[in-house]
């Protein structure tokens, strides 16, 4: 059997304390094969932002494990989860998160820089990555001369960039409408397969959870169904 | 108008109390500053008059003579008048009527005088002198007690007798005191054998041994002879006595002597402890007006002529005032105008913190009207009470508050905040689409441009205009806020040159971001980007700037104002020390200049001839000058040992040719030039040609000089016994009193204290350095506002480019750089643009009013001063703005990024 790429365990997460403490995540658990899709999927509230946190190292559990690509997340000190988020896992925002005053090919290279890539690889992986989500023409262009869904697109051949193990993505096509939501939904379906990466993808959209090779439901905290 | 909500309102100020304190706190402190400055500033004016008139002294003595009346008899001789002492109380009294009350009330009560000629007592002894006074003020003052003999009284029983006009010397009867008394060896019934300068005798009897009952009463300062021997008086070695003379006794002093050689006069002191600057106004109106009586009257021998040189005093004190006024009123509108910034920063602040809350209470139905509304009544809830605290303060420490300047302050800072929070509602709900087509966007983006640059150039214009004007017009006479343009030339210098340099970061953080992109270094164009994304924000670097140049400003004020203070003191005695002798010792100053080259600790000594106003004759015009007549060579050798301009050599000096003596010259008005001829009226219907051969430095306090060489002056017949002594090294006031010379000593340390310490100088020096520490405080303030104001942007970034695996010590070094540039444009450019506003505005700024220059004070930026505390100011803070940030980021999940809205 394969190894998990994605481990999650015991996950219990509470903000607060008191009555008024808030149980975020309780007792999570589920592992993601290498090369898969997963859709997160919950109502607003639910718990799946906070998951996403977790697995990225962006938020500490206060109970449970998470595994990546064979590395206890949880075990790591602030540096080794920024080298974390700089190897193995990439994000992809639902407000893009782009640099404004850097182009599109600029905002691609961001991540190798952080790597201290070599610039001809940079500019090589950069126009690799524009090509494989059809912006090889727009590279100059800045976000601001670009529309949402390519920005979004700019954004994730950002996540891309350094060839992370796992993308995650938190509702990447919120703020796009159907038709570019839907053409997002492809290109990530697309990368995934393409680029060998294993993606956890948080929506709402049923056509992002019929493009996953698995849906994971929460409700209140907990894993519903898998 | 829909009706406010209380609870939105309550509620903002809750979420943003510590800006609202913030704000709360400039405005109290803006408030004491500028509530206080205007009361300090007439105390100060008020103590200004009490000072200059105590240290006029004698100038501001309000004097009046009047010539005796004709005493010829029927027989033709003269006749002895035994009421004489009757006449000169009445003349005193008839002085006294002629008073203005507001005259009257500011003057010490008067003291008769009638004194003699200075006669030489011819018993033997070497130099003594013997001048007789006559005395009397109040009602019988200044009294004195008999302790041997009696008081003086005439000399002949027969009290109105005529006596011939070449007879006998009239025999006199005087009092001594005890100590001269015992100098003289002189008792009761003695006679003191003495003789005038043409040896005519005169017949002085001794009546009486007096001790006066209070020594300490101001009559006697008039004659203290009186009292004691005084040396030096009359030429070095000299010693003067004076003989007392009584109510009886004057009757035979006036038959004893010529008209010429008694002189009747009447003195009122003035009284500094009584005066203000108001009432200072109207006296120096009286003063006037008693004057030009004088003027009316004088072809009445024994009419009142009054002296005195309290007007000038006055009217010096008066310009000095204005200046001081004016100059306080620069410093007062550049820390308005700064704090004016910072509020508008602060202001800034809270509406981005509550552009969402405003956008949604606008979307929910809220009027524009109602927004501002709400926001006036919290920024009035926070500035009002602040400015009456500041008020409070003020007048807790100055005794009152002026509203004059607050008043505006207070209106613009209330406004402000209303202001930027309505126009951000009004811009986030405004239906205002980008235009489809690319030339209309175009268009539109050229609309803003242009309003922007037209903005751009009213402020520079208007900066322009008040430069000019008050290069053109100098600083005026502003007193308690009444000021024009020119006053607030410095600021609005300060805010167009700053704004000029903010609207090129842009480009700068632009080519920045472009050699970043070449760098291997992520964090440099991290850094860079966030910059060149916050560039085009134009209050935050334009506050920062504005106020670190008028800070520096104020300093460079500060810094020139005290080498003008040590310049002037400099000028104003020419040397280390100078001794100015009078008429009668000055046939001894060369003797004493050479006494004091020889003394120990003395570097040179020069004794020259100085005459204040002599009258010059240059192409039928009259030129007033102080003429120096001196060793040019030794001169030349003294100054060059002193910060003071050296003396020209263009050769020649010493050598009269054909009867002309070269000179050289200084005007104000420049109506003496190197290569004028020129001349000299003398005594003797004659007059002197001069040449002048090259220029003058400015030699004591007057502008016009000439100077001549003592040689050249005396070849060609011109008087030229010296009168004045400069003397420079640590030991020369010490030498100058050994030698016991009794004229007027001033030195260079006690000028220079006494300038420092005067109540005007001294006022708006600590003016200068309390308007350079709030504007340097205000600076600081502006730029921590603005780093929060753009705080959850660069928080929003920095925790993005987190999630691309940035550790967090590298998030610090983006955010400081990310600030580098509004620090860096306001370290550099603001001591650089302080710098230049002084070098521009110190002239028309009149500060040699208040240093007693004679020319425009040189320009000293503390270049170190500005630049260190500039950099190392904006460098903590800048270093503590990222330390807290990092500390409140530590507080905040990275994982809220997710959750964050563009």
């Amino acid at each position: 059997m394969t190894e998990p790429l994605l481990s999650v365990r015991g996950v219990n997460r509470t903000f607060g304390s008191g009555p008024a403490a808030v149980h975020a995540l309780r007792d999570i658990s589920f592992d993601v094969e290498p090369g898969t899709m997963v859709a997160l999927v919950g109502r607003s509230g639910s718990g799946k932002t906070t998951l996403l946190n977790v697995i990225g190292g962006l938020d500490r559990p206060d109970a449970g494990t998470v595994v990546v690509d064979g590395l206890d997340v949880t075990g790591l000190d602030e540096d080794g989860r920024s080298q974390l988020r700089r190897d193995k896992v990439s994000y992809v925002f639902q407000t893009f998160g782009l640099i404004p005053v850097l182009s599109a090919a600029e905002n691609v290279g961001v991540p190798l820089r952080l790597a201290r890539a070599d610039p001809a690889e940079r500019e090589r992986r950069v126009n690799l990555l524009l090509d494989l989500v059809g912006l090889a023409g727009h590279a100059q262009q800045r976000p601001g001369e670009l529309s949402g869904g390519q920005q979004q697109r700019v954004a994730i051949a950002r996540a891309l960039a350094a060839s992370p193990r796992l993308l995650i993505a938190d509702e990447p096509t919120g703020q796009l409408d159907a038709e570019t939501g839907l053409a997002v939904m492809g290109l990530l379906r697309g990368v995934v397969e393409s680029e060998g990466v294993t993606a956890v993808v948080a929506t709402h959209d049923p056509v992002m959870m019929a493009l996953a090779d698995r849906v994971v439901r929460i409700s209140d905290g907990r894993v519903d169904a898998c | 108008m829909t009706p406010l909500h209380w609870p939105s309102i309550r509620g903002r100020a809750r979420a943003d109390a510590g800006p609202l304190l913030l704000v709360a706190l400039v405005v109290t402190v803006v408030a004491l500053l500028a509530g206080a400055t205007p009361p300090v500033l007439r105390s100060t004016s008020d103590e200004a008059t009490r000072d200059a008139v105590r240290r006029a002294a004698d100038d501001a003595a309000v004097r009046v003579e009047a010539e005796w009346p004709d005493d010829y008899g029927p027989n033709g001789g003269r006749v002895r008048a035994p009421l004489l002492a009757d006449d000169v109380a009445s003349l005193a009294h008839l002085a006294e009527g002629e008073l203005e009350p507001s005259l009257r009330s500011a003057l010490q009560p008067p003291v008769a005088t009638v004194s003699s000629i200075s006669m030489a007592v011819t018993d033997g002894s070497v130099q003594r002198r013997l001048q007789l006074e006559y005395l009397h003020s109040g009602d019988d003052g200044p009294a004195v007690t008999w302790i041997a003999g009696k008081a003086p009284g005439p000399s002949t029983p027969d009290e109105s007798i005529e006596i011939p006009l070449n007879g006998a010397p009239w025999p006199m009867q005087i009092g001594l005191s005890e100590a001269e008394a015992t100098v003289l060896g002189a008792k009761p019934g003695d006679r003191i054998p003495v003789q005038d300068d043409r040896r005519t005798p005169y017949d002085v009897r001794v009546s009486g041994i007096f001790r006066p009952v209070d020594p300490a009463d101001p009559a006697w300062r008039l004659a203290p002879w009186l009292l004691q021997p005084a040396a030096n008086r009359d030429g070095l070695g000299s010693t003067r006595f004076g003989g007392l003379l009584s109510d009886e006794s004057l009757s035979d002093a006036r038959l004893a002597f010529r008209s010429d050689q008694l002189r009747r006069s009447v003195r009122f002191d003035a009284d500094p402890g009584t005066l203000t600057w108001e009432s200072a106004q109207a006296l120096a109106s009286a003063v006037a007006t008693l004057k030009g009586l004088s003027a009316v009257s004088a072809e009445r021998d024994t009419s009142l002529k009054w002296a005195t040189q309290l007007d000038s005093v006055l009217r010096d004190l008066r310009n000095q005032i204005a200046t001081a006024s004016a100059q306080a009123a620069v410093l007062l509108i550049a820390v308005l105008a700064g704090a004016l910034l910072v509020v508008s920063l602060a202001a800034d602040l809270l509406t981005r913190r509550r552009t969402p809350a405003l956008t949604t209470a606008r979307q929910r139905g809220a009027g524009l009207p109602t927004i501002a509304a709400e926001l006036a009544v919290e920024s009035t809830v926070v500035a009002v009470p602040a400015a009456a605290l500041g008020l409070a303060l003020a007048a807790v420490v100055t005794g009152s508050a002026a509203l004059t300047w607050v008043v505006p302050f207070l209106v613009l800072a209330v406004a402000a905040g209303p202001a930027f929070g309505t126009l951000a509602a009004a811009r986030a709900t405004r239906d205002k689409r980008a235009p489809a087509n690319r030339s209309a966007r175009r268009w539109a983006l050229r609309t803003v441009l242009l309003r922007r640059a037209a903005i751009d150039v009213a402020v520079v214009v208007l900066a322009i205009g008040a430069l000019v004007a008050l290069r053109q017009r100098g600083i005026g006479t502003a007193e308690d806020g009444d000021v024009g343009l020119p006053a607030a030339a410095p600021t609005l210098g300060a805010l167009a040159a700053a704004l000029l340099l903010v609207r090129l970061l842009p480009a700068g953080t632009g080519a920045a971001l472009k050699l970043s992109l070449r760098s291997r270094r992520p964090l440099v164009l991290f850094a860079a980007a966030r910059a060149a994304a916050t560039a085009s924000r134009l209050l935050p670097a334009l506050a920062v700037t504005a106020a670190i140049a008028l800070a520096s400003f104020a300093i460079t004020l500060h810094a020139t104002t005290d080498r003008g203070l040590s310049d002037g003191a400099w000028q104003a005695v020419g040397a280390d020390v100078q001794l100015t002798l009078g008429t009668e010792a000055a046939g001894s100053t060369a003797e004493i200049a050479q006494q004091v080259a020889a003394a120990p600790g003395v570097r040179h000594a020069v004794a020259a001839r100085v005459v204040d106003s002599e009258r010059f004759i240059a192409d039928n015009t009259s030129i007033v000058a102080r003429l120096v007549v001196v060793d040019t060579a030794a001169l030349r050798q003294l100054r060059a040992g002193t910060p003071l301009a050296g003396l020209p050599d263009p050769g020649g000096l010493t050598t009269a040719v054909d009867g002309t003596v070269p000179a050289l010259v200084r005007t104000s008005d420049d109506s003496l030039r190197p290569g004028t001829s020129f001349r000299l009226p003398l005594r003797t219907n004659t007059f002197t040609p001069m040449t002048a051969v090259g220029p003058a430095p400015a030699i004591g306090s007057g502008d016009d000089v000439v100077v001549v060489d003592r040689a050249a002056a005396a070849a060609a017949g011109l008087e030229s016994a010296p009168n004045t002594v400069w003397a420079t090294g640590p030991g020369a006031a010490a030498a100058i009193r050994a030698t016991g010379a009794d004229g007027r000593l001033t030195t260079r340390a006690e000028v220079l204290d006494e300038r420092r310490t005067a109540p005007l100088t001294a006022g708006l020096v600590r003016l200068q350095l309390v308007a350079a520490g709030t504007l340097l405080a205000l600076g600081l303030l502006g730029f921590a506002l603005a780093a929060a104001a753009g705080a959850p942007q660069r928080w929003e970034t920095l925790a993005r480019l987190r999630t691309l695996g940035l550790r967090p010590r590298d998030a610090h070094r983006v955010a400081a750089g990310e600030l580098l540039p509004v620090a860096l444009v306001a370290a550099v450019s603001g001591p650089l643009l302080g710098a230049l506003l002084s070098w521009l505005t110190v002239g028309p700024l009149a500060l040699n009013v208040l240093t007693g220059q004679v020319a425009v004070p040189v320009t000293v930026v503390p270049w170190w001063t500005v630049e260190v505390v500039a950099v190392v100011a904006l460098t903590v803070v800048l270093a503590a703005v990222v330390a807290t940030e990092s500390a409140v980021r530590k507080k905040r999940r990275l994982g809220d990024v997710l959750r964050v809205s563009s």
